[in-house]
């Protein structure tokens, strides 16, 4: 779309103070924006969130259903993750089934949870080889201010940490308890404008960034999924320096996120 | 409509099992302006519906071969979120999904003056984030306020609701019980100021009597919503329509 | 539009889609009729002058109108001409006879590139919603400092101000070159602190555009 022809002028003008450690919203070079986390709006759902970094809002809702499981994991649930760009959240954003953004920002927040082992699958079997509960953690952006991948993890991980397992809708048990969380995964991303790394790119920043470099830690510090993305490139070093800038910096969401979750 | 099931008992001393009189509207709240991205925004919350709508708008026109060479087309999209709904909705459009969208771009192209935009599009997005009966008059109420707000030239705001018939009797505004197992539902959308009907489905089963009863009461639940699509827009300036 | 509009607004409630007019004025810009009566078209306040009741809408993209000067933005290059975007649903037509410049045949992308910024100025509007821009008019000119700020277009007459007196606070508090497109882009130019703290003022002129004491806010804002 033309609208997306980004002026030549405010590139240079964002790199410019990029590379001064400044940024046009006034935030310091690795600084989240304000984060707001709801929980447990939507009825029809066993797990709700809404999610608000800076001007970005994500709504998750996280559903369990009873499945069969997969034959080499009999005794283990499954978990499907999916992102739905809607169209009122950009006008970027076109009609018709996921295309690759979508499908990239799903998996990376997929593997973010499910490596960090967030959920005990093993939990979440009802009767060895037969019976599971099949998560489906589906995430509608409705506002694209920028750094879709954490904020997706965020409203991914508030949402699951307000699940229940739907016992007596299915007729399983007699009570219905709480989905079992282990830990917290947050992912850290990082935008590179010009020669210059931040963290959290707002949308005017992300219009202009050539490299993107996506972190999730656990609450252990350890790393549970990367990704690199677009035509840009970044150094090992600048990489191993973003990896230990994210180990600080996503202390602010798990604060933000714990708080949310009680 | 499932066909009716009168097993049970809709009305009871009358009043509705939720506690409704026959002709009595769920609760609805409208915020006009909640989204940052979109031209013109709209949060609904009608019972427990809760709806976005999002308009990007006049926009070029994709694809070029839907273009009108006098006049702008308005796109609006119907779509409901996976966890809307009870069982999972498989993400994506549907049969359902697409009839609402189309029918939803019809009527909202009877009040918008797609004359002055030759060419280009008007794109509407509803999101149904939660679903309970009534979602496709709650989306088109929902599109009319975030259109006004986009300030895309219009000649009325379109309210929409609801009328139907359960155990036999002809109430306003069906919920998600008296939907599954009531005997019809009559969506109505108008254009409150010249009254024209502008959206009309019936799904069911009424007498001709009963048919006008239900026009009417759907038709007056319309009036109804309209003053809350104006407090909600005029909220939001700091004034009172 | 720029020059009375916000003064107008307050103290009247907004008018909304649909709403009829006062019916001893004739039917302006943001209205149509209706059985002979006027109607406010758009969400806006009332605005009358010379016998006539406009509705200046509070939202809404850009309409080009002829003699507008708009910040446009280089989508497309042909042999003899460039295709602008100006915020408006068309993108905006600039043949090189329209600029003093001499462009051989295929050669304007030397001139002006895809990405790059003009201040220009709207010639031509035709009932297709087609247009046309030029650079052979007073202050036209490519651009090629500075960054572009984007407001909504109806918040472009508060950035302005009553008599220029809000962009002349700006300029004088931010040592920046500042023109505002009617457009809604607006082009800065100066020190980069200097332009972020433009920025950052002119943002919240267009977010609070209806709030009152935002002159006050502003000058604190630029201290």
């Amino acid at each position: 779309m033309s609208n997306a022809t980004v002026a030549n002028l405010m590139r240079g003008h964002i790199e410019t103070l990029a590379a001064q450690g400044k940024r046009t919203d006034g935030r310091g070079t690795n600084e989240f924006r304000g984060v707001s986390i709801e929980t447990g709006l939507i009825s029809t759902a066993e797990g709700s969130s809404r999610v608000s970094l800076g001007d970005t809002t994500v709504m998750c809702g996280v559903k369990l259903l009873v499945g069969t499981p997969y034959p080499d994991s009999p005794g283990r649930g499954s978990m499907t993750t999916t992102a739905e760009l809607a169209c009122l959240a950009s006008e970027q954003f076109e009609p018709g089934p996921p295309r690759e953004p979508a499908i990239e920002l799903a998996r990376v927040v997929d593997r973010g949870i499910r490596e960090s082992q967030m959920i005990n699958f093993e939990d979440l079997c009802i009767k060895h080889g037969e019976k599971v509960w099949v998560v489906f953690i589906d995430m509608h952006i409705l506002d694209h201010g920028g750094n879709l991948f954490d904020c997706c993890t965020l409203a991914g991980a508030a949402a699951l940490s307000n699940a229940k397992i739907p016992n007596v809708q299915h007729g399983i048990a007699d009570k219905d308890v709480d989905l079992p969380i282990s830990c917290w995964p947050i992912s850290c991303t990082f935008a590179k404008l010009g020669e210059a790394i931040v963290l959290d790119p707002n949308h005017e920043e992300e219009t202009v960034m050539n490299a993107r470099l996506t972190v999730a830690h656990d609450e252990n510090g350890n790393l549970r999924a990367m990704q690199k993305g677009y035509n840009g490139a970044f150094t090992g070093d600048e990489i191993k320096a973003a990896v230990k800038t994210a180990r600080t910096a996503d202390k602010v969401l798990r604060k933000a996120l714990k708080e949310a979750a009680g | 409509m499932a066909g009716g099931n009168s097993d049970i008992e809709f009305i009871k001393k009358g009043k509705r099992l939720d506690g409704r009189k026959p002709d009595e509207l769920r609760e609805v709240r409208i915020e006009a302006g909640v989204l940052n991205r979109a031209d013109g925004s709209c949060y609904l919350e009608w019972g427990n519906n809760k709806v976005y709508a999002g308009v990007f708008g006049p926009i070029e026109c994709h694809p070029r071969h839907k273009q009108q060479q006098d006049r702008a087309i308005v796109q609006a999209r119907y779509t409901m979120a996976p966890f809307s709904v009870n069982d999972r909705k498989r993400p994506g459009y549907d049969r359902r999904s697409s009839e609402i969208s189309y029918i939803t771009s019809q009527a909202l192209e009877r009040v918008v003056m797609v004359e002055l935009f030759p060419r280009a599009a008007i794109r509407v997005d509803m999101q149904v984030v939660e679903a309970h009966a009534g979602t496709r008059c709650a989306a088109l109420t929902a599109a009319s306020v975030a259109l006004a707000d986009a300030g895309i030239p219009m000649r009325d705001i379109i309210p929409s609701c609801a009328a139907g018939k359960v155990s036999d009797t002809v109430v306003l505004d069906l919920n998600k019980e008296e939907d599954n197992y009531g005997q019809a539902d009559l969506p109505l959308a108008i254009v409150p100021s010249t009254g024209e009907v502008v959206l009309l489905q019936l799904d069911g089963h009424l007498t001709p009597d009963e048919f006008e009863q239900a026009f009417d009461l759907a038709y007056k639940g319309c009036m109804d919503l309209y003053d809350i699509q104006r407090a909600a827009l005029a909220n939001r300036y700091g004034g009172s329509a | 539009m720029t020059k009375s509009s916000s003064k107008s607004a307050r103290g009247r409630s907004v008018l909304l889609p649909g709403d009829k007019l006062a019916d001893d004025l004739k039917a302006g810009s943001g209205t149509f009729r209706r059985d002979g009566e006027a109607h406010a078209a758009v969400l806006g306040f009332p605005n009358d002058s010379s016998g006539y009741v406009n509705v200046h809408p509070v939202a809404g993209r850009y309409s080009p109108r002829v003699g507008d000067k708009v910040i446009a933005v280089c989508v497309e290059t042909g042999p003899s001409l460039w295709r602008m975007n100006i915020g408006a649903f068309q993108n905006s037509m600039l043949h090189h006879s329209e600029t003093d410049w001499k462009v051989d045949f295929g050669d304007t992308a030397s001139f002006i590139g895809i990405g790059d910024a003009v201040l220009a100025e709207v010639y031509m509007v035709d009932g297709s919603g087609s247009h046309q821009v030029t650079l052979k008019k007073d202050d036209c000119r490519k651009l090629y400092a500075g960054t572009i700020v984007y407001i909504p277009p109806p918040r472009v007459s508060r950035v302005i101000g009553k008599q220029g007196s809000m962009i002349k606070l700006l300029r004088e508090r931010t040592n920046c070159r500042i023109q505002v497109g009617q457009n809604g882009l607006v082009w800065v130019d100066g020190e980069p602190d200097q332009i972020a703290r433009a920025q950052k003022a002119i943002e919240t002129i267009s977010r609070e555009a209806t709030s009152s004491g935002l002159t006050e806010k502003i000058e604190k804002l630029l201290e």
